[in-house]
């Protein structure tokens, strides 16, 4: 099962996961399952659960970097005074448990169609877990922003390799389904405009000694604080320049495809 | 029921000094601290109700191992509260009430295990009674 959870990694609670990959989660229909969950029966009638839910999932929504506090919950949810200590009053910590009964029985009775809300025990950021692999739930397509190759050489030639490479990998990448591939040029004019930033950045570099072609290649997270998700050194002999380009282009396709689980994507559910 | 719950239940339960029905007499001073409207419903003498709750409370941590019978009778109970005009949101300071008796009662004594333990059964205890009045209220049968 893909585990997707706007908190399963650290406080990125924007964020979906699929199998370590941050995806943006698509908010929208989280709230509309809530709304779907909060007007049922098992809630209508349980006013507090039913705005201690939306307390917590409306807070890892809107608010990711934060986490769910106790005392948070009391004070929102529960009309505690701001000298309310929970330890004195275990209240929420009741009611946390009852929720997650509540959950648990909704979820029997109305099974879910996308994406279903947990709050795992010991906290109260909750997850989003979607139904059979659902990536409906998953919000916009993927991002990668491809600078041009480095080339560590003072070769002209080298320089050309290079070039030419970067244009291939971008060509191949930009086949890909579900794969949206920003040049640095449009990444430049991306600058002046407000919006998300890609998710990944695929770097490469290239040294030739002969006729042999050493290309260490990294993908990075950009929305998960820079680390590094794939490295890669490909090997290759220079026998003609253009096949030799398409011959690495197409093992870098389909080393980020898998890296980003592109088949997954495209073979679970439509992206909405 | 997991073993290590029901463990843990008895475990605390059996540390509760009984005498007088004390820790369920603190019980109601707690719960009507934090829900006062709920004190209206409660006919009777505390010492009385006191006492009830205890023989309740002993009750069903000596049926944990008879789960069929333990969801029966808390329906019964459930029902018999959603009469009396109990709302679901009112679990919530009963449930409070109960953690703070055992709190207040045992000190260091009532561990994070404990509490775990107790936290989850009254879910699965105050599920059982909403299901109970739920049914009754569908039914028209409240006692």
């Amino acid at each position: 099962m893909i585990q997707v959870g706007i908190d399963i990694i650290g406080a990125l609670a924007d964020r979906a996961t699929e199998g370590g990959v941050l995806l943006p989660l698509n908010t929208a229909l989280v709230s509309h399952h809530l709304d779907q969950a909060l007007n049922s029966p098992l809630f209508r009638h349980a006013e507090r659960q039913a705005r201690f839910l939306r307390f917590v999932v409306d807070s890892a929504l809107h608010s990711p970097e934060s986490t769910i506090k106790e005392f948070d919950i009391g004070i929102a949810v529960y009309d505690r005074r701001s000298d309310y200590d929970p330890r004195m009053d275990p209240i929420v910590r009741v009611e946390a448990a009852r929720l997650r009964a509540r959950l648990r029985e909704y979820y029997e009775v109305t099974p879910p169609e996308h994406v279903r809300i947990d709050i795992p025990k010991g906290r109260y950021v909750p997850v989003f877990i979607p139904v059979n692999g659902d990536l409906a739930v998953v919000n916009t397509d993927l991002s990668v922003l491809v600078p041009p190759f480095r080339c560590l050489s003072a070769d002209l030639g080298d320089h050309n390799f290079c070039d030419g490479l970067t244009e291939e990998v971008l060509h191949k990448l930009a086949q890909v389904p579900g794969l949206r591939v920003i040049t640095q040029s449009v990444a430049a004019r991306l600058e002046q405009i407000e919006g998300p930033k890609p998710h990944y950045l695929l770097e490469a570099s290239v040294r030739r000694a002969g006729t042999e072609i050493r290309l260490v290649l990294q993908l990075m997270e950009l929305t998960g604080g820079g680390s590094t998700h794939f490295s890669k050194i490909y090997q290759a002999t220079i026998n003609e320049i253009f096949t030799t380009q398409e011959q690495l282009a197409e093992e870098i396709r389909r080393d980020i495809s898998a890296a980003l689980h592109i088949r997954k994507r495209v073979t679970g559910a439509s992206t909405s | 029921m997991d073993t290590i719950i029901i463990r843990h239940l008895r475990e605390s339960l059996a540390l509760l000094p009984m005498e007088n029905f004390g820790p369920a007499n603190e019980f109601y001073r707690r719960l009507f601290e934090l829900a006062p409207e709920v004190r209206p419903m409660f006919n009777r003498e505390i010492g009385l109700q006191a006492k009830k709750f205890s023989e309740m409370l002993a009750w069903i941590i000596a049926n944990l191992d008879r789960p069929d019978e333990l969801s029966s009778e808390m329906r019964a109970l459930g029902a018999r509260h959603g009469g009396y005009g109990v709302t679901i949101d009112q679990y919530a300071p009963i449930g409070s009430a109960l953690m703070w008796m055992f709190q207040h009662t045992l000190g260091d004594r009532f561990t994070p295990e404990m509490e775990e333990a107790w936290l989850e059964f009254y879910a699965f205890l105050s599920f059982e009674m909403e299901r109970g009045a739920r049914e009754a209220a569908t039914t028209g049968t409240h006692p």
